[in-house]
């Protein structure tokens, strides 16, 4: 195992992996807590070497599915696969995984050393394979220095640092992160969230992390799964999941969004009030009440009239744009806009203001009224 | 399809989960024999006659029906409630004393306040009789009334239930938010306003918990009326002289059966508090510190140390009971009442028996019992097996040791009862003690590992580490306080008490209380004075002893606590 880590590390490129091996496969996993369902027929398949996020609020199930991946929840039904081997129904102490936790969860009576070595030495391994491994991993991590000291003396980061490194020890298969940076301060996050991704691909590790936090899931990961009332809404790239939100609720969870009520018109045309716009094509019955989903940053603003025309009722700052609130001219409706800061001298911005209003069609999706918001 | 994946998803029993059955099962074997059954079995012998017929209520009808009985229901209420009068009024103010204002010596006063929990409740039984008896020195004071009754019950239970009442009252104290008191005084609220809309309130709860458990200490309370009842009989004593004088056992268990009742009421509305009372403080308040005043100060101060003044009366007196002579008339200083000539197989064969038993008690009761708490906060599974050993591990507190000892009697004496050889064994009084104890452990057990980190085990799982190296690793170490804290409160009240285990020795077996009792009843008062001495004194080195390894444990070996 030693040698397997040293020759891990050695190699400067990321470990290639066949996108298409799958690491987990999760199979219409169902789990109930009485009446309440807190997931719901959940499928996915987890590639070798991905790093994946669960993103969702609180409460969507996120944390009780990494839960029942580890063991520690066990389904109410459905089926896990980890490298081929059925794994469903096995205890959390037959399963291969590393885990960190929120609270990282480190023992206060070892030390830094102590603690990572605590898998380690329960496996007869000898005691100077041991030092040096832990050495190793200290290392990997930036505390080399630290094994004497106790998790108390230890900063928010450098514990969570311990926690991984404790998780890696054992070379698991899989590294399961559970809202690892929430504990930290915003400063601290930034830097770690970068050291985490550097180090899992470095080690190649396929790794599920469990995130409320966008950004995080955005900066992170390979695939994010996002999930809410115990359903995946969507598993995509960060780059799908932002540009092409397969659900209303995923519009609205990730990012700024605007929602009109329109009226859906042919294949990609919608009616917002007495205007039709453009949009992308969308399924929706012609006359069918529906909410087109435009991004702030993608609405074009201009000092000429267009067919759609709004009153600026708002203006924020907020640095490199401007925030701009406008009332539809013929519709009751509020629709915002990111103005650039270099674009908005040309517009000379001004409360009361009527701009000429222009939202592009490729940016535009219908979604059916109603649908699930945040 | 949907079938097949959930009956491959039922969990296999893995080694390590079938081992945690195992200890479940043992947990709960243990408190259905050493409590459920032996109480079942009493309640059956209160609907049975001496010949073992059911006979329905009739025990009760005859005891309705005999005055001399039914007396003691009254009795044992007022003693009680004249009890909890004295002790929660004056633990309140010793309290306030301590956690409210800036009075000199809280250190002191709260570590003399301690020392009535280690005597046995015959000690300040016996002091006050050589105090205001018959040939009392202070006699006088009592007016012309008589200590042996009423007056003596109460004063000797609020000597020993006093600690009791000044810890909860402090712990209720302490908690204190300052942002309520600086709005008052930012809003101009006279103090007398400011302690009756924000002292009592936030303390209400502490306040009722507390007055219940010093009303069900003092109705339970055997030793004290004992000794310095008289002719003024309580439950607890009917309970003894029932089976102990007149062997009649049927009603034994009707007076028990009665002086469970208001156990059990006060046990359900303390449990019913207790789960109001959760987080009522926030997170986020800032503990409120006293500001000098110095005639507050001083008052208290004065009164605090009467108080502790009293207790070192108390205790002094039956140290010097016991190395006088003969009280009064020749106070000549001797050792002599310390080899106990009254008792036929010499005395400190019983305190050594008492030891045995409260290091046994202390050793085995800390381990099981904490060990069960962990199964039931910290497993996976098994829920109505954790949540009947929870429910079991509360009950003790709400069953007298009068009705515990007798109720032991009932079921392991019986013929045909393949435990029957434990009866008058020192296993039977170590398994009386732990079941007796259990609760106030228990609660202190859950209380520690609530605040472990919940993933530790599962942390523990994930590095493929058996369960049983997690806890011997990290729970048990990190708990140690905790876990020291338990021990020595089982070891002192297994030196200490007398109620069950009364009913429960034999001549092998006798305990030193016991023999405080024994030799008290043959008239040898200064013998009965020395052994409860000794009982004080093996308490207070075991105590002080505790304090000295929590001490170095904290600077030695549990070094990372202080790292923070």
């Amino acid at each position: 195992m030693h040698t397997t880590m040293t020759s891990l590390l050695a190699a400067d490129t990321p470990t290639v992996m066949t996108p298409t091996t799958s690491h987990l496969t999760i199979e219409a996993v169902t789990k109930r807590f009485g009446s309440f369902t807190a997931l719901d027929g959940i499928s996915l398949t987890i590639n070798e070497g991905e790093f994946v996020c669960f993103l969702g609020p609180s409460g969507c199930g996120k944390t009780t599915l990494l839960r029942t991946i580890a063991g520690l929840a066990q389904q109410t039904a459905g089926t896990l696969i980890q490298r081929g081997e059925d794994i469903s129904s096995l205890p959390p102490q037959a399963r291969d995984f590393g885990i960190v936790f929120q609270s990282y969860a480190l023992f206060p009576n070892l030390t830094v050393f102590n603690n990572v070595a605590y898998g380690l030495r329960n496996r007869r391994v000898e005691r100077s394979h041991i030092h040096a491994r832990v050495n190793e991993l200290l290392a990997l991590v930036n505390l080399t220095g630290s094994e004497k000291k106790y998790p108390a003396a230890l900063s928010g980061g450098q514990q969570q640092r311990v926690a991984l490194a404790r998780a890696l020890a054992t070379e698991p298969g899989l590294l399961l992160l559970d809202e690892p940076l929430s504990a930290l301060d915003a400063r601290v996050r930034g830097h770690l969230r970068s050291q985490i991704k550097a180090l899992q691909a470095r080690l190649g590790v396929t790794t599920i992390m469990v995130t409320h936090d966008q950004e995080e899931a955005l900066t992170m990961a390979d695939r994010i799964v996002v999930m809410n009332h115990g359903v995946i809404e969507q598993v995509g790239t960060p780059a799908e999941i932002y540009h092409q939100p397969a659900s209303a609720f995923v519009a609205s969870f990730i990012g700024s969004m605007n929602f009109l009520e329109v009226t859906a018109q042919g294949d990609n045309q919608a009616l917002l009030g007495t205007t039709s716009c453009a949009c992308l094509s969308h399924t929706l019955k012609v006359g069918q009440a529906a909410q087109l989903a435009i991004r702030p940053e993608t609405v074009a603003l201009s000092r000429q009239a267009g067919a759609l025309n709004g009153e600026v009722i708002g203006i924020e700052f907020l640095g490199p744009f401007q925030r701009v609130t406008l009332r539809l001219t013929d519709a009751d409706q509020t629709l915002i806009a990111d103005v650039p800061s270099r674009d908005s001298t040309d517009l000379c911005l001004y409360q009361g203001q009527v701009l000429g209003i222009h939202l592009p069609a490729e940016a535009a999706r219908l979604y059916p009224a109603g649908s699930s918001q945040q | 399809m949907m079938a097949e994946s959930f009956v491959k998803s039922a969990t296999k029993p893995s080694l390590e989960s079938l081992i945690r059955l195992l200890a479940l099962l043992a947990g709960v074997a243990l408190l259905v024999v050493g409590l459920l059954f032996p109480l079942l079995t009493m309640l059956i012998k209160s609907l049975q006659d001496r010949a073992g017929d059911f006979i329905g209520l009739a025990n009760f009808a005859h005891y309705f029906q005999t005055p001399t009985l039914v007396n003691s229901i009254a009795n044992s209420l007022r003693v009680a409630l004249m009890t909890t009068g004295v002790v929660v009024g004056l633990a309140f103010l010793c309290a306030y004393g301590i956690t409210r204002t800036c009075m000199p010596g809280k250190r002191l006063f709260r570590m003399l306040a301690i020392l009535p929990i280690l005597a046995p409740s015959l000690l300040p039984a016996i002091s006050l009789v050589y105090l205001f008896g018959n040939q009392g020195f202070l006699r006088d004071l009592l007016a012309g009334q008589s200590v042996y009754g009423p007056i003596g019950i109460v004063m000797g239970m609020s000597f020993w239930i006093f600690p009791h009442a000044l810890m909860l009252l402090t712990t209720a104290l302490t908690n204190s938010d300052a942002r309520l008191y600086e709005a008052a005084d930012a809003l101009g609220t006279p103090k007398w306003r400011t302690f009756l809309t924000i002292t009592l309130p936030g303390v209400r709860y502490g306040l009722i918990s507390c007055l219940f458990v010093v009303f069900t200490l003092a109705i339970t309370d055997f030793g004290v009326p004992k000794i310095i009842g008289g002719q003024f009989s309580v439950l607890a004593t009917d309970v003894y002289r029932q089976v102990v004088g007149q062997q009649n056992f049927q009603m034994g268990a009707v007076v028990s059966v009665i002086l469970l009742l208001p156990a059990v009421l006060s046990f359900i509305v303390d449990r019913w508090i207790q789960r109001r009372q959760v987080a009522q403080l926030s997170a986020r308040a800032v503990p409120w510190q006293p500001s000098p005043s110095p005639l507050r100060d001083w008052i208290f101060t004065l009164l605090c140390y009467t108080v502790a003044g009293v207790i070192l009366l108390v205790i002094g007196t039956a140290v010097y009971a016991s190395l006088i002579q003969f009280w009064p008339y020749n106070l000549s200083f001797t050792l002599e009442h310390y080899t106990f000539q009254g008792m036929a197989d010499g005395g400190w064969g019983a305190w050594f028996n008492s030891l045995k038993l409260a290091f046994s008690v202390a050793l085995v009761g800390t381990l099981v019992i904490f060990f069960n708490a962990w199964l039931i906060e910290k497993s996976e599974g098994y829920r109505p097996l954790r949540q009947g050993l929870h429910f079991m591990a509360m009950l003790p507190m709400a069953v007298p040791g009068m009705v515990l000892g007798l109720a032991y009697i009932f079921f392991f004496n019986q013929a045909g009862n393949p435990l029957n050889w434990l009866y008058s064994t020192m296993v039977i009084l170590v398994l009386n003690t732990l079941v007796h104890f259990y609760t106030v452990c228990h609660l202190t057990s859950v209380t520690a590992l609530k605040q472990l980190d919940p993933e530790f085990e599962a942390v523990g799982a994930s590095l493929k580490v058996p369960f049983w190296t997690t806890f011997s690793r990290i729970t048990l170490p990190v708990s140690l306080p905790a876990v020291l804290d338990i021990s020595v409160y089982l070891f002192v009240n297994a030196m200490t008490t007398v109620s069950a285990v009364v009913f429960l020795y034999n001549s092998d077996t006798r305990l030193a209380s016991v023999a405080v009792l024994h030799l008290d009843e043959a008239g040898y008062f200064a013998s009965a004075a020395a052994m409860a001495v000794l009982i004080f004194l093996t308490s207070l080195v075991v105590k002080l002893l505790h304090a000295v390894l929590t001490h170095v444990l904290l600077n030695n070996a549990q070094r990372w606590r202080l790292v923070s």
